[in-house]
């Protein structure tokens, strides 16, 4: 069981990864950026491309990966959500354009770059064992990562006053642009910010397990059920979320077979949903802010 | 001449599709993105009345179509309590998990085999076997979709779910059970979308999950909003545009695999301008979305 | 409606403290007051969109229209079943359907059309037709008493902010309230037609026999039309009485120094 939960640990530090960032868009800019997973995808196939074809090595890949997926989540923002938002366009609006540039994205990967795996390097990873668990190198590495970026996110927004603007522009941004803060400048960099952590999940599977067009949805999805279960009211919370959604799958592949994950993940979900919307993390919200 | 009449099958089918989740979207307000699962749930419903247990089309359609009906029902329940993207979010989990149910309990549902040998339906004696004889019976099924929602939203139940969708504080404040509309118009979209599952089933005859994933939910969610959600003609230029984009991009010469990925490009691309300059859609009436 | 010490806290604001009023039929009664006074508070939990700490709301006879003779307390029901009680509201923020007509707005206003049922739809067309054709015709009729029957067909959306709120005052009178409750009702209304608002206001209470309240900050408009003014501050009701007392009040004087 122990290597199921190890396993799912390593899942969910990615999840953590893309759910921070996920999260922190949403409780900012109220977008359901379903093109985050566009944007992770993109990172992974900038890896692949700068080692494979660019010859680049893999730490400089890597920046370059982060630097994509920044500047992929600022044009969305700017060219498609910016405008929407100064129409004042409503939620399903936006939801369905994110859909659609994800739907636009991730076809056009697959038409320059195909539809199958491409993995970064053959041949067996070495390992580390400890208490019967079998971990490879990269996977270690998923997890140390992810918790260094998560905890440096943290910080950074805890002690510096875009962390506090991000809040105030969550809550009430007419408000908050009144009071002298550049909303469209804080979204921005929030887009950044939340694109690059996805960025540095993608290129954490990518050297695990490779790249593939397809599996941006299935990770933003899983994000969006992070910070449910996690709770959106932290700036930490979506990470718990994230981690902890690692581990039931990782439960529930040892215990049936991975092709209940998805349903378990979403039974999950539905469940958060009715009796606990907040997550484990958040506070009641009042009846009115609905 | 068969393919044509596929052609407008398929069609049709799609108009079902479109009409039904209209309902819920364009009338209600509330974007779901499990349509494809009550589709599936009412193909693989009729599918095994029709071959485990051997009954005739009529009774399995109603049968599925109302069964569907109550798990619409058993769905909305959690769900229509919530607002925007979470009921969005809420609507994905039950995609998901009814395709996961359908793709591997493989028991009762064969799993990704499928079910085969799906009969073309006996109405009365007639054997409706041939592609036009359906295309008919297709063609009356939609017509009485169209009739019944048509009626649905002209009336005042349509006029209230509107108001409920466009403000649901003011209507809750005009004493109107707003728990209600949202449901009911969730709960009769699923059966419409069931009642387009049963045809498909026996029209292709055999079916299996993949017909029916989000991926699928997405191409009807596509239908309604890039032909006009709100509004009775929407759907049907929606699915006439859908169902014909691919046909018409094959006399484009390209691989087949890019031809596909280049089509949902296109829907993609579509839905992104749509809702920057025109959310209302194609044949939207209003002037925001 | 009788109101008994409502009390609302939020975190640390007290928002209601121990406010007890009294809103008899056939009087419109005003509350005033400067911002943050409790006004929107006390709105929310007498439509049912929040529920007090303690207290009660309660409908007395005249103005239940159960008929059922008793002391119904409100609190803790859902805002719809409130307004089937008889209360209703007109948003500060007015809250127009706005992808549906003008007409198609007042005829949503309406209470009990046996055609919001699906079922009746389908099944009992007549009796959903007979009942439709009374509902657009007294729809009609309430929009050319606010002055809009041109304005019919047009989306709610292209009005203009005073001509949305003459719509929702007709949806409001669609339904046949016993108890009103308006929230600033002639804000942003074109002058001449404030005049024929406020005799249609003073018409409910005197003629009709309702129970209107108005929160106002024009005092002007209390003067003219409210026969009891409360003046609320900081969560309490600080002046009760007739308007000209009320006016002259120090109290008020020294929050309103303009006046």
């Amino acid at each position: 069981m122990l290597q199921f939960m190890a396993n799912g640990l390593c899942k969910g530090s990615v999840y953590a990864l893309v759910a921070t960032g996920f999260g922190l868009i949403y409780t900012t800019s109220r977008v359901f950026h379903l093109a985050h997973g566009a944007v992770y995808t993109l990172a992974g196939y900038a890896l692949f491309c700068s080692i494979t074809f660019l010859h680049l090595p893999l730490f400089i890949s890597a920046g370059l990966a982060l630097l994509v997926a920044a500047v992929a989540g600022a044009l969305i923002e700017v060219i498609v959500y910016r405008p929407l938002d100064r129409k004042q366009a409503s939620s399903a609006v936006v939801m369905i354009s994110s859909l659609g540039v994800y739907i636009l994205l991730v076809n056009l990967m697959t038409m320059f770059l195909g539809n199958e795996t491409r993995i970064l390097h053959s041949g067996a990873e070495p390992t580390v064992t400890f208490a019967n668990v079998i971990l490879t190198r990269v996977q270690l590495a998923q997890i140390a990562v992810s918790a260094l970026f998560v905890t440096a996110y943290w910080f950074f927004l805890r002690k510096n006053s875009l962390g506090r603007l991000c809040r105030a522009v969550a809550d009430d941004s007419v408000l908050a642009s009144v009071l002298g803060a550049n909303v469209e400048a804080t979204r921005l960099v929030v887009f950044v910010v939340g694109s690059s952590l996805a960025g540095v999940g993608a290129v954490l599977v990518a050297l695990d397990v490779g790249v593939e067009p397809n599996k941006g949805f299935p990770i933003v999805l899983g994000a969006a059920v992070a910070c449910i279960i996690g709770g959106l009211h932290r700036f930490i919370a979506p990470a718990l979320g994230g981690i902890l959604l690692g581990l039931v799958q990782g439960l529930v592949v040892w215990r049936t077979s991975d092709k209940w994950e998805s349903l378990v993940t979403f039974a999950v979900l539905i469940c958060f949903l009715l009796f606990r919307p907040q997550g484990l993390l958040g506070m009641r919200q009042r009846a009115e802010e609905r | 001449m068969n393919y044509v009449f596929h052609i407008f099958t398929i069609i049709s089918l799609y108009v079902i599709l479109g009409l039904s989740l209209n309902l819920t979207v364009g009338y209600g307000g509330m974007l779901s993105l499990c349509h494809a699962a009550f589709y599936g749930m009412g193909a693989y419903a009729s599918a095994l009345l029709m071959v485990n247990a051997g009954w005739p089309f009529l009774p399995s359609f109603a049968i599925a179509v109302i069964v569907v009906g109550m798990l619409a029902y058993l769905i909305s329940i959690p769900s229509v309590r919530f607002h925007g993207d979470f009921f969005v979010l809420a609507t994905l989990g039950f995609q998901i998990i009814i395709f996961s149910i359908l793709y591997n309990w493989v028991t009762v549902t064969k799993g990704p085999y499928g079910i085969a040998d799906i009969p073309r339906p006996r109405l009365w004696g007639l054997s409706i076997a041939s592609t036009p004889a359906f295309f008919v019976l297709s063609l009356v099924v939609t017509l009485g979709v169209w009739g019944l929602t048509r009626r649905l939203v002209k009336s005042p139940y349509g006029r209230t779910l509107e108001a409920v969708r466009d403000d649901e504080l003011a209507a809750l404040a005009l004493g109107k059970d707003v728990i209600h509309f949202k449901r009911s118009a969730f709960c009769i979209a699923g059966s419409l979308a069931a009642a387009a599952g049963v045809l498909f089933a026996s029209y292709a005859r055999s079916i299996d999950p993949t017909s029916f994933t989000l991926d699928e939910s997405v191409f009807i969610l596509c239908v309604v909003i890039i032909g006009g959600a709100g509004n009775m003609k929407g759907p049907i230029i929606g699915a006439v545009i859908l169902v014909s984009l691919p046909e018409l991009l094959r006399l484009v010469p390209m691989p087949d695999a890019v031809a596909a990925n280049m089509r949902q490009g296109i829907y993609g691309l579509l839905l992104v301008l749509l809702m920057r300059f025109r959310p209302q859609g194609i044949a939207g009436k209003y002037a925001s979305d | 409606m009788e109101i008994d010490s409502l009390n609302k806290r939020f975190g640390g604001v007290v928002a209601l403290d121990d406010v007890t009023l009294d809103f008899p039929a056939g009087v419109v009664t005003a509350i005033i007051g400067p911002n943050g006074a409790g006004k929107t508070t006390l709105f929310n939990v007498i439509a049912g969109f929040l529920k007090p700490d303690s207290g009660s709301v309660a409908l007395l006879p005249d103005s239940d229209t159960d008929g059922s003779g008793r002391r119904f307390d409100i609190i803790g029901l859902p805002p719809n079943l409130i307004a089937l009680r008889g209360v209703g509201v007109l948003f500060q923020d007015i809250r127009i359907f706005k992808r549906l007509s003008g007409l198609e707005n007042v005829a949503v206003g309406a209470k009990n059309q046996p055609g919001e049922k699906p079922l009746n739809c389908l099944f009992q067309p007549a009796r959903v037709m007979a009942r439709e054709k009374e509902v657009i015709e007294k729809a009609r009729q309430y929009l050319d008493y606010v002055g809009l029957a041109d304005k019919a067909h047009l989306w709610a959306e292209q009005l203009s902010y005073g001509q949305q709120k003459l719509v929702a005052i007709a949806r409001l009178l669609a339904g046949d309230a016993k108890v009103l409750l308006l929230d600033e009702p002639t804000s942003g209304v074109d002058p001449d037609m404030v005049g024929k608002l406020l005799a249609l206001i003073q018409r409910l209470a005197d003629t009709d026999g309702r129970a209107v309240i108005i929160i106002e900050h024009n005092l002007n408009v209390v003067k003219r039309v409210g026969d009891w003014v409360y003046l609320m501050a900081g969560g309490c009701i600080e002046v009760f009485g007739k308007p000209e007392e009320v006016l002259r009040d120090s109290t008020l004087r020294e929050m309103f120094p303009t006046l």
